[in-house]
């Protein structure tokens, strides 16, 4: 077995994987908007683009955070 | 040489060689069950991310996703989400998933529920819901290989036989060359799904409006409400996308054919690592939204399931017959890439849970691989034979497919975090959740706007948690 992940660290996992999810489905209805337009496309797509690109990022803490790598 | 046959001729070339491929890379395999239908649990990686992007990516990504984009636009960027969503998702449950597969020696989905909540009959019932999915989802792989081929060949033969014939010939390679088959496929495929993928989602909007930028330019002046979602509950509107995206990440990896990649797995950070590498895989082929707007504007005026083929039309009429073919060939690989899962996940449950756990039969090694590759190619003929004469039909099942897969997940998630859950209760949840999702989603009724399939779900966390609640605590493991 592993060395358990020092405590309080399930709160902080917990977070990171839960801002990517959120930011892709329930706040959805708060950026479902066209302007402002970044590199010429409209918000909602540039949102979900970015949010996909920055995703691997936070399963990447999490995983930092188990030791796993 | 002709358009057409030089278009065909690239498409037959590049299928027949992917098999060719694929069976020299597993010719010095010796076949067990573990290593025929969960390859060893021996897969690295680099190997897993191309299996799962091989098998998760099917012809609903390539023209599906385009169809959506150029019907409605903003909602079929809910593709992008949900697979990232799934992937955050499958970071934490498919080590655990992976680990009592290697600790219990399981070999299939329905295994997974029948060692966990240690009970043959959850296992059994698991498995034919299981079976009854994956047939149209299989015969769904055949209509979309038809569309390819239909194209392919400038719409002069309706393609019939030809998907037969090459169906056939998949059985026949998923008979010899078990799931480490489906992953050396899957190399040829990921490469050229990505190829056809960056040249219609880059080439072609570069080439009639300047650049992405440039088609976007183009949307804001003439279809501005595409862009954006409808508010609310309205249809396709917010609601949906958020219920929609939950529901599609929460099932991604309960379908019969992900339990074998996730066993197929050397380790649990194997899995870990796929889940941080995936939405790079998502990005990519998301780039077949700009394929789709950029077919609103070039030939618009397409309705119904052949808003399917958009883009594939354009590439017939303004590109040369060589890119028709290359792009063609990487639709028919991602028909039967999936197809070949599948069927092997179909022929493997009915032969672990069904004719070994409940009636006895075939239950040493060696006549398990026999049976299992027996009924791969019985699976395909089956699903070949549903395919021919029910196609209408097939659609119609296929509501219980993504909504019904969905709902394994509860079970899956209750054994790792509430140890009371029970057999009964789990089983009890997903009765609910489908008796729920499917009816609804037949009827075509979204309460509040939002997915069937999520209602369902709801139902089936609200039934397990009731029955559980209301048995005494289980017993035994």
């Amino acid at each position: 077995m592993r060395p358990a992940p020092p405590s309080g660290a399930v709160a902080i996992r917990l977070f990171l994987a839960a801002v990517p999810v959120a930011a892709l489905s329930v706040a959805v209805p708060l950026v479902n908007r066209v302007e402002p337009r970044i590199f010429g496309l409209p918000f909602l797509l540039c949102w979900l683009v970015a949010w996909v690109l920055l995703t691997p990022a936070f399963i990447w803490a999490i995983g930092r955070i188990e030791r796993h790598w | 040489m002709n358009d057409i046959a030089i278009s065909l001729a690239i498409v037959a070339f590049v299928v027949f060689g992917t098999i060719i491929f694929a069976l020299v890379g597993v010719h010095r395999i010796k076949m067990d069950p573990a290593q025929y239908i969960v390859g060893g649990r021996s897969f690295g990686t680099i190997f897993l991310w191309v299996l799962l992007a091989g098998e998760i990516y099917t012809t609903f990504t390539f023209l599906g996703i385009a169809g959506l984009s150029y019907s409605q636009g903003a909602p079929a960027f809910y593709v992008m989400a949900y697979g990232t969503c799934a992937y955050v998702m499958a970071y934490f449950i498919t080590p655990r998933i992976w680990r009592v597969g290697r600790d219990c020696n399981l070999l299939t989905g329905p295994d997974f529920f029948e060692t966990r909540y240690n009970s043959r009959l959850l296992g059994i019932f698991v498995a034919v819901i299981m079976f009854v999915m994956i047939v149209p989802y299989v015969a769904i792989q055949l209509s979309g290989l038809q569309i390819l081929l239909r194209i392919a060949g400038y719409g002069t033969y309706n393609a019939t036989a030809s998907v037969c014939i090459a169906f056939l010939v998949l059985a026949l390679f998923v008979f010899s060359a078990g799931l480490r088959g489906t992953a050396w496929a899957s190399i040829v495929k990921d490469v050229l799904v990505l190829a056809a993928v960056a040249f219609a989602g880059l080439a072609i909007p570069t080439r009639f409006f300047g650049s992405p930028s440039g088609l976007m330019q183009k949307l804001f002046e003439t279809h501005p409400q595409m862009l954006m979602l409808p508010a609310g509950g309205a249809f396709h509107g917010t609601v949906w996308f958020a219920s929609t995206v939950l529901l599609s990440a929460v099932g991604f990896f309960m379908g019969p054919h992900s339990f074998n990649a996730v066993y197929s797995a050397r380790s649990g950070d194997t899995l870990r690592r796929n889940a941080m590498l995936l939405p790079f895989y998502q990005c990519l082929v998301s780039l077949m939204i700009f394929a789709g707007l950029s077919a609103t504007l070039i030939s618009p005026g397409l309705k119904g399931p052949d808003v399917d083929q958009s883009f594939l039309l354009i590439v017939q009429r303004y590109y040369p017959s060589w890119i028709l073919g290359l792009v063609a060939s990487a639709g028919a690989l991602a028909a039967l890439v999936p197809a070949s899962a599948l069927l092997l996940a179909g022929a493997s449950v009915i032969t672990k849970n069904v004719c070994n756990d409940a009636f006895g039969i075939a239950t040493s090694p060696k006549s398990q691989t026999m049976l299992t590759r027996s009924l791969v190619l019985a699976v395909a003929l089956l699903a070949l034979g549903v395919w021919l004469v029910a196609q209408k039909t097939v659609v119609e099942l296929l509501l219980l497919y993504y909504n019904g897969v969905s709902q394994f997940a509860p079970g899956v998630v209750a054994t790792f975090v509430w140890r009371r859950a029970s057999a009964w209760s789990v089983g009890a949840g997903i009765v609910a959740g489908l008796a729920v999702a499917v009816p609804l989603a037949a009827l075509n009724i979204t309460p509040w706007g939002a997915n069937a399939g999520f209602v369902g779900l709801v139902a089936n966390v609200a039934v397990l948690i009731a029955v559980t609640l209301a048995t005494r605590t289980r017993g035994g493991a």
